[in-house]
């Protein structure tokens, strides 16, 4: 990449093999064993008959344009470095630097282009091309030109590498910043200044031919002795063909200079463009395009509406604004001077459904001439791969647009243009219209504008745009005594920012503002689900984290950092609930049931009423006679149950020591019995009767354990109860 | 049922959070680093403050501002732009909730769409520019220069550091050089430029692509005898032989030999030869780019803008007011008139 702001030259760029088709043969030795040579057939492609459209990057001048290019030498860039030697002009097929392309400028009369050919014809080579089926198009286009008139425009053979060169450019500061382009690019350039008549103070208009002078290099000018100025005269003048009846002519597609009579099927239905606002074009148009004319009538239709109006007025329509009212692109290159019958024509046809097509065609217009019918010398063909057709006037090159552009703040007054007094020969320009009333302009930037209320009342109010003529603070006048970096407050709805002036009108600058950026929000669903994702990502989160922190009392981690890379707060609630249940289960579940090793059996002998009763001490039998009168719980309740100690008395110690010792050695014997439960005891157990009050006994096991024996020789001595039940 | 989590405690929650949570960072890019608004959004946002999407007419409220073959400057209303987030942020704010949690996350919002404005347009090579905001600043010229000369260059820069006709080699993070924040054509001849900052001098240059070769043609020579001059360059650095304006005489310039009975057909062969003889080239005759070298017609470059006041042209006459007292002195001097 060449460095910023410099371009670098070169004087070709050679492929390495040309194109064709071609037959690989490989052959390999040194192997003990019979090898069949291998046989590949590739075709390197490369235009021929015509240039497609993508590897032409602009050509000089502008196509359809009308200016001062008489001091510039029409060019062509293309795309591809390698394409202007890709094939060898004089046959064969070794890379040449002598290019086969060569850029042509006829002037209207001087050659004849042709329409829509098989491309065998389109060629007159004095011997056969190097490979006559090697072609990317079936069809293509030509020119005709007499020998004298090649003798005279066409470059020599030794001119042809010097036209031809390759440039390396840097594309950072244009618009193809954001593309893939890589700077290289080949420029084709032409032999002749596309020169103003000045004698006569007439434009000239010329077409730019790419040709392709494969095979016909012998028939190109050899130089001669120059001469030091020159006059303009049409190299070949065969213009009187214009008007000539070419119905019975093998060319059919004629385009009559004068209004004679139209292509067959090329000028489609004037009123089908878009933008034109003219109804008589368009019904004009809408008639033609029921009939489904042949050329003659249709011609006529549009023949009328050529001779008719001047370049309609069309408006662009930008991201769905209204038009700008700015005139029609072939009428901007000229102002003042009135725009010349082909460049309307042609521009016409640029808003056309079928301008692809169109446009080159029509651009042909003023080439379509006989000349082949007519000249006595020979004609000679040669193919045309893009062609583009220009006006010269004396008009603007772009240092004098540049210059004459006028500079100003945004609001100021155009300067008035100074009268240019005339050239010698050129009419005088017509004073200009007096200047309709311009718009309301006051010198803050505010603009008056018509305004319908929301209830219908149509008043005026005051708007500005966001290109103003000043600084002007960002808080846009909202806070009194604020410093101008001070922003503006946030707005919630468009009616909050709108402003009353004293005069009475309205200042809907700031509302229409927020009112365009919410719809183009609103516009776009990506942007909408980009906005409620945000919210619920930084206002859901905190918003969860804050209910959780008033409803518990643990401390939450902080939210810090991505979403991503935060804690999932559910979890971490859910583990903190679950260690502080953990941590006081009285508080959060409630008592704790103790933890007990499984009962003894209880071993019930006899009735379980009798049991009881003998171990509580009442008399069972009395029991139920009292029961069967009064109720069982009744009898229960008036029954009195034999008690060691009254409520408030106090043990006696005679009576306490044998309580106390059979208690132990109950609770002995029941240890052992589940500790040693072969060792058993012989005679009783001597277990005290005793109740606990609130406790109830448990019955001790049946078996006599080797303790019990112990037990029972230790307490001889004692005062022996009465054993407790078995 | 009595809930546990009633209006009462959910109000006090949004309010909180909203409070609190303001600055919560919701996008980790590893090329961008932490933000809060994530990254298309951000991008959206900072799209829209250079107005990309807004239509004309917003812009240019009436045709007239804006009449051909004219270039009008201005400044960007900051609170404008504003008011047009804010517009976008509004889509989807129902509730007070959601209000109040826009109201408090805002200014981190404003912040980080300041700083994602210079990141919009960044043309391959450049460095990443980021900052606070300042004033913007711009152009819309209508012209058909616009319409036929696609992909102009546009270059400003803070301070004139080179000259008028010398080639740029400052990048545009260079710290003379102000960022082009967007430049667009709007219509074909419309063009809209917007400048980080004030600038003190403006190129526009023709597209370097449309290169153009030529002569010059004589404007005084008459009409049957048509004369043109080629003015040659030092091969070597390609520069013009003398002032950039001079006259074209035998010094520095040849004329150019025309195939005789064709108008404005060159005769090659010969200027090449003059053309060698004048710049000897380095093989004996002059290759196809050493010709191409004399031939062209540079782009050509305009410059808007004299800080230095070379041309004397100013607005006021208050521009050349010097003041011949010192302050002291006619602070004296009243106070003596005035007998205080």
């Amino acid at each position: 990449m060449p460095k910023i702001g410099h371009f670098i030259l070169h004087s070709n760029v050679m492929p390495p093999i040309t194109a064709g088709r071609y037959e690989l043969v490989s052959e390999m030795s040194g192997v003990p064993f019979d090898v069949e040579p291998e046989h590949t057939h590739f075709h390197v492609a490369a235009p021929r008959y015509v240039m497609p459209p993508e590897q032409i990057i602009s050509s000089f001048p502008p196509a359809n344009a009308e200016g001062a290019f008489g001091d510039r030498l029409p060019q062509i860039v293309l795309k591809r470095r390698t394409l202007p030697w890709e094939r060898n002009p004089a046959g064969g097929t070794n890379p040449s630097p002598v290019p086969w392309l060569a850029l042509v400028v006829v002037a209207e009369g001087e050659a004849e282009l042709s329409g829509a050919t098989p491309v065998a014809e389109c060629c007159t080579p004095e011997k056969p091309l190097t490979d006559p089926n090697d072609k990317d198009v079936e069809q293509g286009l030509y020119l005709a030109v007499t020998e004298t008139v090649l003798k005279k425009i066409f470059p020599c053979e030794q001119d042809l590498p010097l036209l031809t060169h390759v440039r390396q450019v840097d594309v950072h500061d244009t618009e193809l910043a954001n593309g893939d382009d890589d700077g290289f690019l080949a420029v084709v350039l032409a032999n002749r200044l596309p020169v103003f008549d000045q004698a006569n103070g007439k434009s000239v208009r010329y077409m730019a031919c790419l040709v392709n002078v494969e095979g016909q290099l012998p028939r190109l000018p050899k130089p001669q002795p120059p001469v030091p100025a020159f006059e303009w005269k049409l190299a070949q003048d065969w213009s009187v063909l214009a008007q000539a009846n070419v119905s019975g002519g093998p060319d059919v597609q004629v385009m009559g200079g004068k209004g004679q009579g139209v292509a067959a099927g090329v000028l489609p239905l004037a009123g089908v463009g878009r933008g034109r606002r003219d109804p008589e074009a368009r019904a004009a148009g809408a008639a033609a395009a029921s009939r489904g004319v042949p050329a003659g009538v249709q011609g006529s239709a549009f023949a009328q509406f050529v001779a008719a109006r001047p370049a309609t007025p069309v408006g662009q329509a930008l991201d769905g604004a209204a038009a700008m009212g700015e005139p029609a692109v072939g009428n901007q290159w000229t102002r003042a001077a009135p725009v010349s019958q082909a460049t309307q024509t042609i521009a016409a046809a640029a808003l056309d459904p079928d301008a692809k097509r169109l446009v080159r065609d029509t651009m042909g217009m003023g080439f379509r001439l006989p000349i082949q019918l007519y000249a006595v010398e020979q004609v000679f063909r040669f193919p045309v791969l893009a062609h583009w057709s220009f006006t010269t006037n004396e008009g603007a090159t772009f240092e004098t647009l540049l210059q004459d552009v006028d500079v100003g703040l945004l609001g100021a007054a155009p300067n008035p243009k100074p009268k240019k007094a005339p050239l010698p020969g050129q009419p005088d320009p017509l004073s200009p219209p007096p200047a309709p009333e311009g718009p309301e302009v006051v010198e803050t930037g505010h603009v008056g504008l018509d305004h319908t209320t929301r209830r219908g009342d149509a008043v005026r109010a005051w708007y500005r745009a966001p290109c103003v003529p000043f600084p002007t603070p960002r808080h846009g006048g909202t806070v009194k005594d604020a410093a101008a970096t001070e922003p503006l407050p946030l707005a919630h709805s468009a009616d909050q920012l709108r402003r009353t002036i004293p005069d009475g009108r309205e200042d809907l600058a700031l509302a229409a503002a927020f009112e365009i950026g919410r719809l183009l929000a609103l516009s776009q669903l990506s942007v909408v689900s980009a906005l409620m994702r945000f919210r619920a990502e930084q206002f859901g989160a905190g918003r969860v984290r804050e209910l959780l922190a008033q409803v518990l009392n643990v401390p939450l981690p902080g939210l810090a950092g991505a979403a991503h890379t935060r804690p999932d707060l559910g979890r971490f609630v859910a583990l903190e609930m679950v260690g502080t249940l953990a941590k006081s289960p009285a508080a959060m579940l409630g008592p704790r049931r103790p933890v007990a090793d499984p009962g003894r059996p209880l071993a019930v002998n006899g009735e379980l009423d009798a049991v009881i009763a003998a171990g509580l001490g009442i008399d069972l039998a009395a029991l139920n006679k009292r029961a069967a009168s009064v109720g069982a719980l009744a009898a229960l309740e008036q029954t009195a149950v034999p008690l060691a100690l009254k409520p408030g008395e106090q043990p006696k110690p005679d009576a306490a020591l044998p309580a106390l010792k059979n208690a132990l050695q109950g609770e002995l014997a029941r240890t052992l019995g589940v500790a040693v439960p072969q060792a058993s005891v012989g005679g009783g157990v001597i277990g005290g009767g005793t109740i606990v009050r609130g406790r109830a006994e448990r019955p001790r096991a049946a078996e006599p354990d080797p303790l019990d024996r112990l037990i029972a020789a230790a307490a001889e001595d004692g005062d022996d109860e009465e054993e407790g039940p078995r | 049922m009595k809930s546990f989590i009633g209006a009462q405690v959910a109000l006090q929650a949004t309010i909180k959070a909203a409070k609190l949570y303001a600055d919560v960072a919701t996008d980790d890019d590893p090329d961008d680093g932490l933000h809060v608004v994530p990254g298309e959004l951000r991008r959206f946002l900072a799209r829209l403050r250079l107005l990309h999407g807004v239509p004309f007419s917003y812009l240019v409220p009436d045709a007239e501002l804006l009449p051909p073959e004219s270039m009008r400057f201005f400044y960007i209303d900051r609170a404008w732009t504003d008011a047009l987030v804010q517009g976008a942020l509004s889509v989807g704010t129902v509730s007070t909730a959601d209000r109040a949690q826009l109201e408090a996350v805002y200014p981190h919002i404003r912040t980080e769409v300041d700083e994602a404005e210079r990141t919009i347009r960044r043309p391959p090579g450049q460095d990443r520019l980021e900052g606070a905001a300042s004033t913007i600043t711009g152009f819309l010229m209508r012209s058909r220069a616009v319409s036929g000369w696609p992909n102009l260059h546009v270059r400003a820069y803070a301070v004139d550091v080179v000259a008028d006709d010398a080639l740029t080699t400052a990048a545009e993070s260079d710290p003379s050089r102000l960022k082009v924040l967007r430049m667009e054509r709007l219509a074909p001849a419309v063009l809209l430029v917007l400048i980080d900052g004030v600038p003190a001098v403006v190129h526009v240059e023709e597209p370097r692509q449309g290169i153009q070769f030529g002569a010059r043609l004589d404007a005084n020579a008459p009409p049957a005898q048509r004369r043109a001059r080629v003015r040659f360059r030092n091969k070597n650095t390609g520069n013009l032989i003398g002032a950039a304006n001079a006259p074209l005489t035998d010094a520095n310039s040849v004329e150019v030999p025309f195939r005789a009975g064709a108008p404005g057909v060159i005769d090659l062969a010969t200027l090449r030869q003059r053309l060698a003889a004048k710049a000897p080239p380095v093989a004996p005759t002059l290759a196809p780019n050493e010709f191409a070298l004399q031939m062209l017609r540079f782009p050509y470059r305009q410059v808007f803008g004299d800080p230095d006041n070379k041309e004397g042209t100013k607005f006021f006459g208050l521009d050349t007011f010097k003041p011949t007292v010192s302050l002291v002195k006619w602070q004296a001097a009243v106070k003596t008139n005035l007998g205080l």
